[in-house]
């Protein structure tokens, strides 16, 4: 052994040193040539496979990065975005909403409601067909896969992340969930022949047909689903299709294609042919180079090149704003201060039950300077001054933000000096004695997110320098990323936070979630001074609007109404909306589903890959052109 | 000497088993809400008590640790929950091996290569400019951060040369800009290594006796230098080669190579426990049965070495 | 010869020699050479311009580093900083007269943002090194002097050593939240084993020799053995081990900081501004976001390098003239 490493380590040597194999020549320069020899062999061969692997894909389709892997393809138990993505372009579901927000029917062809609400009845489209991921039919659609999704949702052993949305509304649902009841007959769904489902719900619920767009009502082939069981949805082999595409290639970490499918129902609306994604951690930062290079169609410019950007006209032709969403962000003043004594809560609790205290906090928060620091190109189209954003149900032809006292409230920008400093002055009239001022506000941040840091800092600057030190203290504080929620939020460890919600469904009862009763964000039937007849309790207002499930426009009335009473004491301040920023993409704006909450904007259906990327004129006037034709449409149905 | 292997194979299992058992407790004391994501928000406690239940968090620690190497007995590294739902582990991890010690062993190889023959020429050629050349690489490599330069190399090599910027299985062109990347840091490490080495070697007495007795130069490198050379890079490869299983964090998420370099952080980040538990053992293993081939090598190499009275920590 | 030649010759000689007289002090005195090994190591360390170059830069930079908040018109770090004129903040100024670094995206001065990242980085680099000396020495004399604990103390060190190290500063990351303290405590608990390993390889080498047994003989408690006999011989090493932490403490920072597990944001620090800068690195007006928070970097990682080298370097006494 010995003699082949000392033989081996000689050949090397006798390379390095040149000693007997090029005499003459001493150790540089035979390095020289050779390495120049090296160089010269590896560029040709590098040139000549370069040019001889012909790029693969063609300009129709679309290719993407993504940095979030899925962790599985089993739409009835995963709740994160990333896999819903998969399944919303996969499976197709009962009803769809069209590129303007209008339900339509999808393998639903028709339905009916019972009188009293409780009952509804689908009638399926005939000749819908399962197929796997190489194309070939497996099975029909039939209404027993609606059942046996359910099923499989409401075993509470599957551990399903995203039951509560199916279990929270069918009769039956919770009781078998848990246990108390363990024939599933007994629960209200049921395949009534081969092509009716039929659902029986506990209680009314009037946006029942928005839920059913959500991955808790997708169908499975039962068959193929107990022949599976745990391996159902660890790759593209192990689910069946029935929508727009089908997963022809999955490789975690590295690649995946969806391609479309052949038998899909609909096939004339699906008109990207392939999507193509690859994973790279460092998308964010990649991207756009990769945009530049025409390697992907979609990059997000982040921030802190946007300015490089938006001054290269060659650059800046290619990048327009990006769409916001229904998330909704707002500032919550806690009236269940549970935090360390040296940040005084109790003297924060009488503050804040103060209404002019309050009021002045709300009129001295400057939202535009804090939502600077992360949309620094026109960031009124992000502030919003109602927590339910505008666009989101409309009823009787009136957007929700414009119904009753709302529509004062979402016209009017909440930043106003004066009314700032003339609330201050009659807050500290009202509450000398009674609190020592400067009242110290705990503002938790996450130290995890760079422009959350910053907005902390900016808000500070802004609201001790307009209401004076004297008046009070922002102590801004950070906290890590790893629970950060149950570290501050949820622990009630907080004065003035900023928070968001994103809806669950399409009524404006989800926007009023976080702020009934049982719920964690800031607590409001804990204020003090409410209860009369002028001042009723905020919580009466909700269960007075959710009671009423007959007349939408009723309905949303009462809501409307208690948002704006929710503003109007400005127990939280509203702050914007989510979604924003500049995107390069040439993927056709405005042709996707859109629908306020839910999978829809996450589908490929109906949109096409451009030639060229849209700039920011051209996208203006094709929202312009889809505003115009949204609200021909929706005043159709009406 | 089979009954030194054997006491060390009985240490090393020994110390195995508690590595494994102290990560598995350390990874008990996480939050909950890690498990579940940003979905934690809008479960109901009885979705999160039986997503717990499945993953098998609600039994008691010793349980746990039990059900866990009573698999292990029998060959089953468990099911991820979280980075790939229901999927065997060893499914996860298998297929990504191959492209990290493919990568890896290249980059050894280039490394070794290219790093011995510039510390050899760097030695020659002691205090002249290929000396200094080389000094201001290797001191380059060590300064700047790694993080920094991979990316730069990446945007500007891929540009300068036309190669893509991702890793694509389908175009070997892809694999040439990661593999030269994943070498420099390697190279300036053998360089500076065999320099050093060299310079203190060339000025013993036993080198000066030879070249008095009339050996030619290229003589002396490979029956004296080289040599003596190979006993502690033996020691060092086997842990260098076997290392490569683990591969490179930095030029795998910068060129999109399905590698093992991420998983580790990732699955951390993720709160998979099966996952990190399964991967602590794999690294653990790694780095035990490295250090132990290493020592083999050396005493195979070096006849002055015995290795049952070692004075060094093993 | 003839006898009066003899005589005059050695009287005009006589201013040649001079007697040579017995000094009874010149007898006791032994074999002297003012060979001080301090006084010769840092006769070579400074005789290498290079060492002396960068030991000149090293020391004005972290002379600069602490010192530079006291100079006047110094701007805080984090504040934010508005243009008055249009209420904007002023994002990504190039370097010029007014922010002699120029801004980050934010709109914060590089220039305080660099020099405190420098302080904190430098403060958990030299805090970590104290702490890895402190328990290296400790550990590692114990183990390799206490022959009883030999066993136990190998094999609590094997279980350690084993354990990868991104794992356990991952972990204790996450248990701990990220911080300052929590960092300083994780690069210690990580980082002390090389030492202690070394310490008691040389411990165990020295233990049995001559002069510490006649030591033993003489009563001289083991604690004093240690700290008298064994440990001065390896200050050279030590020094260089802690010399060459604080760049690896550097580095393992920019990793932490890369995988999410760095320093809050707020507080400046080199791997965060490098982090940072890495996100631009493909805007050339930008650029300079990257650069300064690099060079800073590599300056100190070269310099501790070089210094800790060339220090290693004059204190083998085998390079003493």
């Amino acid at each position: 052994m010995s003699l082949t490493w000392r033989a081996g380590g000689g050949i090397i040597f006798q390379f390095c040193t040149g000693g007997r194999t090029l005499p003459g020549y001493s150790l540089r320069e035979v390095l020289k040539v050779k390495s120049r020899a090296l160089l010269a062999a590896g560029l040709v061969a590098g040139l000549v496979l370069f040019s001889a692997s012909a790029a693969d894909k063609k300009s129709a389709d679309y290719v993407g990065v993504y940095s979030g892997e899925i962790s599985t393809l089993n739409y009835l138990v995963s709740g994160s975005t990333s896999d819903q993505e998969m399944a919303a372009n996969m499976i197709d579901s009962l009803v769809e909403y069209d590129r303007f927000g209008i339900l339509k029917p999808c393998l639903a062809a028709s339905w009916k409601n019972s009188d009293d609400g409780l009952t509804w009845t689908f009638t399926l489209k005939p000749g819908i067909k399962w197929v796997d991921s190489k194309g070939k039919e497996v099975a029909d659609v039939t209404a027993q896969d609606w059942v046996d999704a359910a099923l499989y949702i409401s075993t509470k052993a599957n551990a399903s992340q995203i039951a509560d949305v199916l279990t929270s509304v069918i009769k039956g649902a919770q009781d078998f969930y848990d246990g108390k009841i363990t024939d599933f007959a007994q629960v209200g769904v049921k395949a009534k022949d081969k092509l009716t489902l039929e659902y029986t719900l506990t209680a009314r619920v009037p946006y029942f047909l928005s839920m059913l767009t959500y991955v808790s009502f997708l169908p499975v082939n039962g068959k193929f689903l107990a022949d599976k069981g745990a391996s159902f949805g660890t790759d593209n082999t192990a689910i069946l299709y029935n929508g727009p595409y089908l997963m022809s290639v999955y490789e975690p970490q590295s690649s995946r294609e969806l391609i479309k499918n052949a038998k899909y129902w609909d096939l004339a609306n699906v008109l990207i042919p392939r999507l193509i994604y690859k994973y790279n951690k460092e998308a964010a930062t990649l991207g756009p180079e990769l945009f530049l290079r025409s390697e992907i169609g979609y990059a997000a410019i982040p921030s802190s090149i946007l300015d490089t950007w938006m001054k290269d006209p060659a650059k800046k032709a290619q990048i327009h704003p990006a769409k916001t969403n229904t998330y909704t962000y707002f500032y919550a003043l806690n009236f269940n201060p549970k935090f360390k004594p040296e940040f005084e809560p109790d003297n924060w609790k009488a503050a804040v039950n103060n209404l002019a205290f309050r009021k002045s906090l709300f009129s001295a928060l400057d939202r535009k300077a804090a939502l600077l620091t992360e949309e620094p190109y026109a960031p009124e189209r992000r502030m919003q001054n109602t927590v339910t954003p505008r666009g989101f149900v409309s009823a009787a032809g009136k957007d929700y933000v414009d119904m009753g006292e709302l529509a004062a409230i979402a016209k009017k920008d909440s930043f106003d000096k004066a009314a700032a400093l003339k609330w201050k002055a009659q807050a500290m009239k009202e509450l000398a004695g009674k609190v020592t001022f400067p009242v110290k506000i705990l503002m938790p941040y996450n130290s995890g997110s760079t422009e959350w840091t910053n907005r902390a800092q900016v808000i500070e600057q802004q609201l001790e320098a307009l209401l004076g030190k004297d008046y009070v203290d922002v102590l801004p504080q950070a906290f890590p990323p790893t629970g950060f929620l149950g570290a501050t939020r949820r622990a009630g460890n907080y004065a003035l936070q900023e928070c968001n919600w994103g809806p669950d469904y399409a009524d404006p009862q989800t926007y009023t979630d976080p702020f009934a009763k049982g719920s964690n964000y800031n607590w409001p039937e804990l204020a003090t001074g409410y209860g009369t007849k002028d001042k009723p309790v905020y919580e009466d207002l909700i269960q007075a609007a959710i009671a009423e499930t007959k007349d939408m426009a009723k309905r949303y009335a009462l809501f409307a109404r208690a948002e704006a009473y929710l503003i109007g004491e400005a127990m939280i301040i509203p702050y914007k909306n989510g979604g924003g920023g500049w995107e390069a993409s040439k993927l056709e704006p405005f042709a996707a589903p859109f629908a306020p909450f839910g999978m829809s904007e996450l589908k490929f259906k109906g949109q096409t890959v451009l030639a060229k990327a849209p700039n920011a004129e051209e996208y203006a006037k094709l929202e312009a052109q889809w505003q115009k034709d949204r609200t021909a449409a929706l005043a159709k149905v009406k | 000497m089979i009954k030194y292997a054997f006491k060390r194979l009985l240490q090393s299992l020994l110390t195995l088993f508690i590595v494994v058992s102290f990560v598995f407790l350390l990874m008990r004391l996480l939050p909950i809400e890690g498990y579940f994501g940003d979905r934690f928000q809008k479960m109901s406690p009885g979705e999160v008590e039986a997503g717990l239940q499945k993953m098998g968090l609600l039994d008691p620690w010793y349980a746990q640790l039990g059900k866990f190497y009573a698999g292990l007995a029998k060959g089953d590294l468990g099911v991820s929950f979280i980075y790939r739902r229901d999927v065997a582990v060893t499914k996860i991890i298998a297929p990504r091996i191959p492209y990290s010690m493919g990568f890896g062993l290249t980059a050894v190889a280039i490394a070794m290569i290219s790093g011995l023959a510039m510390g050899v020429g760097m030695a020659k050629n002691k205090g002249l400019f290929p000396d200094k050349l080389g000094t201001l690489y290797i001191v380059f490599v060590h300064a700047v951060p790694l993080a920094v330069y991979l990316l730069f190399v990446q945007l500007y090599g891929s540009s300068l040369l036309g190669l893509p910027i991702l890793f694509d299985k389908h175009r070997p062109v892809s694999w040439i800009l990661p593999g030269i990347s994943m070498s420099l840091n390697g190279i300036a490490f053998y360089a500076m290594w065999m320099r050093r080495y060299m310079v203190d070697e060339l000025n013993k007495d036993y080198i000066k006796l030879a070249r008095a007795k009339g050996l030619p130069n290229g003589a002396i490198m490979v029956k004296h230098v080289m040599r003596n050379a190979y006993v502690p890079l033996a020691q060092y490869l086997p842990a260098a080669i076997l290392a490569t299983i683990g591969g490179s964090i930095y030029i795998e998420s910068l060129y999109s190579i399905p590698g093992m370099g991420g998983l580790l952080v990732d699955v951390i980040q993720r709160q998979d426990n099966s996952m990190v538990q399964a991967l602590v053992l794999i690294f653990s293993s790694v780095g035990i049965i490295g250090l132990f081939l290493g020592d083999l090598l050396m005493a195979l190499f070096d006849p002055r070495i015995k290795l049952v009275k070692s004075e060094g920590a093993r | 010869m003839k006898a009066p030649d003899q005589a005059a010759t050695l009287a005009a000689d006589a201013a040649l020699f001079e007697f040579a007289d017995y000094d009874a002090g010149e007898g006791e005195r032994g074999g002297y050479s003012n060979y001080s090994y301090w006084k010769s190591t840092t006769k070579m360390f400074l005789a290498k311009k290079t060492s002396l170059f960068f030991l000149v830069l090293l020391g004005a930079l972290l002379f600069f580093t602490f010192v530079q908040p006291f100079v006047p018109g110094q701007r805080s770090p984090t504040t934010i900083f508005q243009d008055p004129a249009t209420g904007m903040q002023f994002r990504n100024v190039t370097p010029g007269a007014q922010f002699w670094f120029g801004t980050n995206s934010i709109g914060q001065d590089l220039w305080s943002r660099i020099w405190s990242g420098t302080r904190t980085s430098l403060l958990i680099g030299l805090t970590v090194g104290l702490a890895e000396m402190l328990i290296g020495i400790a550990f590692g004399a114990v183990w390799g002097y206490v022959r009883r604990l030999d066993r136990v103390m190998t094999e609590i060190y094997n279980v350690l050593d084993n354990i990868p190290t991104t794992v356990l500063l991952m972990l204790l990351a996450y248990i701990m939240r990220p911080s300052f303290k929590t960092m300083v405590f994780a690069m210690c608990a990580v980082g002390w084993l090389g030492l202690a390993r070394f310490v008691r390889n040389q411990i165990v080498i020295i233990r049995d020799r001559e002069y510490n047994l006649a030591s033993r003989c003489l009563g001289t408690p083991a604690r004093r053995i240690v700290l008298r006999n064994i440990l001065p011989y390896l200050v050279s090493v030590i020094m260089l081990q802690t010399a060459l932490s604080i760049p690896g403490t550097i580095g393992w920072e920019v990793f932490l900081t890369y995988i999410g597990l760095g320093l809050p944001v707020q507080i400046p620090s080199l791997g965060n501004l490098v982090n940072e800068g890495r996100m631009i690195m493909m805007s050339p007006e930008l650029r300079y976001q990257l650069i300064f928070p690099t060079v800073i970097t590599s300056l100190i990682t070269i310099s501790f390098y070089v210094l800790g080298n060339s220090f290693s370097d004059a204190s083998d006494p085998r390079n003493h003239v």
